[in-house]
């Protein structure tokens, strides 16, 4: 049974899912790449930041944390704010920025 | 008559984020210029600029120097849009070869810009002011992008402007250009339709 057990605990532990919760921001008003540039190399120097993925078409900012670490979506919220964009929602989601991405092209 | 022209690079935002340096540059037959400027906060740019202006047939030519400071007024953040209106405004010196001494020169301005990630439009308005000398240059600007690009893909525009710089001419210039974004890079290459190109460029860092 504890054998069992652990066999389980250390399954969902190395799942995606329980590998990785990133931030997940729909934007108003981002509409052109080179304005949005800020978003991008603000959230990037953020210490927590492993990965930013913008994405113009879904008008929606990823943000991945380092492993270990936790994103301080507070500050997040501010740099977007601060780049000249406005919040519609904000989420979180079990996924790398490397698979939102690749979720996106697939549903092209 | 002094003609009095400074800084007015008509693209999308005339100003990066906060803490970032922007460059632009604008070439042609009539008006070079050479801008750059550090954003402060998310609204409020400082830069110098340098301008040179001459008449079609080479007769008049001038200089221009100046201090520049840049407000984004006011925006609109939409779902599919955003529009903006800009203050931008120069104070400096100009010189030229159809007056003598240099002078003072005070040039306020405004901008309006309506962008989708398909439609471009603006408008501007400078007056340029010195020794009781008032010019003025304005444009308007529209534009399709080709596709609909994401951010990390290069976008192609197809814009065209119309200019009046009362220094040069009375008559409006009309360009079409060729607009590329690319992350940081933005240039656009044209001619007019007396067949005199134009390439303008910007870059964030």
């Amino acid at each position: 049974m504890k054998k069992t057990l652990i066999t389980m605990l250390l399954a969902f532990s190395l799942s995606p899912a329980f590998a990785v919760t990133s931030m997940k921001a729909t934007v108003n008003g981002m509409v052109c790449a080179f304005c949005a540039q800020g978003i991008e190399k603000r959230i990037s120097k953020m210490p927590a930041t492993k990965a930013v993925y913008v994405d113009l078409k879904k008008k929606i900012v990823v943000v991945e944390p380092k492993d270990g670490m936790t994103l301080d979506q507070k500050a997040i919220i501010e740099e977007v704010k601060d780049a000249g964009y406005d919040l519609v929602k904000v989420e979180s989601v079990p996924k790398s920025v490397a698979e939102i991405k690749a979720e996106l092209v697939t549903n092209k | 008559m002094i003609g009095l022209l400074a800084s007015l690079t008509a693209h999308a935002a005339p100003m990066g984020f906060k803490d970032s340096w922007m460059t632009m540059g604008d070439f042609s037959k009539t008006y070079r210029e050479l801008t750059a400027n550090y954003a402060l906060t998310p609204r409020d740019a400082i830069g110098v600029t340098s301008t040179y202006m001459q008449t079609n047939n080479h007769s008049q030519s001038q200089i221009n120097n100046e201090l520049t400071y840049t407000r984004l007024v006011k925006r609109w953040n939409m779902p599919e849009a955003q529009a903006n209106i800009w203050f931008i405004g120069g104070i400096g010196e100009t010189r030229g070869n159809y007056f003598g001494g240099t002078k003072a020169t005070v040039s306020p301005g405004i901008q309006a810009d309506y962008e989708t990630t398909r439609l471009y439009a603006s408008a501007n308005a400078r007056i340029y002011i010195a020794d009781g000398i008032t010019n003025n240059i304005v444009s308007a600007r529209t534009g399709v992008s080709f596709y609909e690009a994401n951010y990390d893909e290069t976008q192609p525009w197809l814009i065209v402007e119309a200019r009046r710089m009362s220094m040069v001419s009375d008559a409006y210039e009309v360009t079409p250009m060729l607009r590329l974004i690319h992350n940081r890079f933005f240039v656009e290459a044209g001619a007019n339709f007396h067949g005199q190109p134009r390439l303008s460029f910007m870059y964030i860092y």
